[in-house]
């Protein structure tokens, strides 16, 4: 079997000066080039988790760590976060904390990770490029990030991360202030990477979107892992529908007494329904 | 949301394109030389110079507006105080009634208000022609660490940051009833609940900050790279050299004697 992308074994932790663990009991096993889709109510643990294969837990945070956490074969105490940086991206929830606070220009913003990285000139400018104009910013490249909007705050986040070419990124709720035609424009992006193979573990509460988008879902409730698998096989379990929620579409097939399995995809919601999609 | 506090403006001048150490130079050189200056006559030829420097740059107009509003009022304020109130003063230049203004003290309120030209013409037009990041840049390619090159970028960047998280804390305050307008007593009352959270956002900003940094690499033992290639000819650098030089050698003749 080849070498995991992230390999969470047994972990918990908990933050400094807490007595209760934030993630508990945490088995996951993520390949390379997955996509996995990550939810779950407030206090799930969900952003702990990204946080603990970044390493800023408990790098940053401090706390307490049990168990192992390995990405890319390294495992995550033996490791800096600044080190992890050139292989893994992190997307913070709220954009402006992904901004260096020291860049006067969008591009100039852009370019400031492989900066850090060390990237030749050239490169780091066909990078910078590139990646404003998969997020659709080229046009504000000589803004000042300060005057972004939030969706574009949001764009520039990942565009940044995006020009540092990581090989598994983190994402934390990754359109939580795009509209909908900008959101539908970043999964395309997303779409785009994970065909290339880059690994993207995505938090995301929007679970038609996560259905749609993800070939893997795991559900988190109060730091454990509730169910791990497709979405037909997550949101078809009771324990995930009461718990967590469930897509519109499962929804309204439970409702009018459609028997089990429940469509999680507009498309199977279709079939279910019999109503055919043009 | 408030952006940078660069004055910067975009320009293709001989100016813009010095680079950032020539103009810096250029800037002090042209303070120090204004103040160590004895005559009139040697302060207006600076801040002549200065003046051409400024129609070759394109940014007259915008200097114009500053001057006015900076240099009207603090010009006019000299000559009157210097004039009428100097304790130098004794050749009568005029008199109104009993109103005297003397020769000597608009002789003293000339050479300062002039000074304060230089100085306030220098700054500005170092800044209109010069990328805050440029010189930091510059600086960075002549040996200084990237990490104090970061705190300098950054504390341009933190005034207006901190500006709109101000203006953001007061209309969520606003809107629940606290009233920040009025006299004195009530706005004294309000500024508690204002810089609290003031205080405390700008504390998980910062970790918010360094947690960025780290995440985006900051700090990496790599051979840092050179964001831009500043055009540095041997005419800026023997210019840079002349006016460096000159403000030593200004001292030592004021000292020996320059009236």
């Amino acid at each position: 079997m080849s070498e995991p992308a992230l390999l969470f074994e047994n972990v918990g932790y908990a933050y400094e000066e807490t007595p209760r663990e934030a993630v508990s009991d945490i088995n996951i096993r993520i390949e390379a080039g997955e996509w996995v889709g990550v939810t779950g109510p407030t206090n799930a643990g969900k952003s702990t988790l990204c946080l603990l294969a970044m390493g800023l837990a408990p790098h940053f945070f401090g706390g307490r760590l049990r168990g192992n956490v390995t990405v890319l074969g390294t495992e995550s105490r033996g490791i800096k976060v600044i080190e992890r940086s050139t292989d893994v991206g992190l997307l913070f929830q709220n954009p402006f904390t992904q901004i260096s606070g020291a860049r006067e220009r969008v591009d100039e913003e852009v370019a400031f990770g492989p900066e850090c990285h060390g990237v030749p000139q050239a490169e780091i400018e066909q990078r910078v490029e590139e990646a404003m104009r998969v997020v659709g910013i080229s046009a504000l490249a000589k803004r000042h990030p300060l005057d972004l909007s939030g969706g574009q705050l949001q764009r520039l986040a990942l565009a940044g991360l995006l020009a540092m070419r990581p090989k598994v990124l983190l994402l934390d709720e990754p359109t939580s202030q795009l509209d909908p035609a900008g959101t539908a424009a970043i999964f395309e992006v997303l779409s785009g990477l994970h065909e290339s193979g880059v690994t993207i573990v995505m938090v995301e509460h929007r679970l038609e979107t996560l259905c749609e988008l993800c070939p893997r879902v795991v559900a988190m409730v109060t730091g454990r892992i509730l169910a791990d698998g497709t979405p037909q096989d997550v949101f078809n379990s009771e324990v995930v529908q009461e718990r967590v929620g469930m897509p519109v579409y499962t929804r309204l097939a439970r409702s009018v007494g459609l028997p089990a399995p429940w469509p999680v995809r507009l498309s199977e919601s279709a079939k279910a329904f019999g109503t055919p999609i043009a | 949301m408030a952006g940078g506090l660069s004055l910067y403006q975009e320009g293709a001048s001989l100016l813009h394109r010095a680079h950032p150490l020539t103009k810096g130079v250029l800037t002090l050189s042209a303070l120090a030389l204004a103040f160590i200056a004895p005559s009139l006559y040697w302060i207006l030829g600076i801040a002549l110079m200065l003046l051409i420097l400024v129609i070759v740059a394109g940014v007259l107009r915008r200097l114009i507006a500053v001057a006015l509003a900076l240099l009207l009022p603090i010009t006019v304020l000299l000559l009157a105080v210097q004039g009428f109130a100097n304790p130098a003063n004794h050749t009568v230049l005029f008199a109104i009634g009993p109103i005297v203004y003397y020769t000597e003290g608009l002789s003293i309120a000339a050479i300062a208000a002039l000074r304060i030209t230089c100085l306030v013409v220098a700054t500005f037009l170092f800044s209109f022609t010069t990328r805050p990041a440029d010189i930091t840049e510059a600086l960075m390619q002549r040996g200084l660490s990237p990490n104090m090159g970061y705190v300098l970028q950054s504390a341009l960047q933190i005034i207006p940051q901190t500006l709109d998280m101000a203006g953001r804390i007061q209309d969520a305050q606003r809107s629940r009833g606290l009233e920040t307008e009025g006299s004195l007593p009530k706005r004294a009352r309000a500024y508690l609940p204002l810089m609290l959270p003031l205080v405390l956002s700008s504390l998980v900003a910062t970790q918010e900050r360094a947690m960025a940094l780290e995440v985006r690499g900051f700090g990496l033992p790599v051979k840092r790279l050179n964001r831009y290639e500043f055009t540095d000819t041997a005419v800026q650098r023997v210019t840079r050299w002349a006016l460096a030089l000159a403000v030593p050698a200004a001292i030592v003749a004021r000292l020996l004697g320059w009236r």
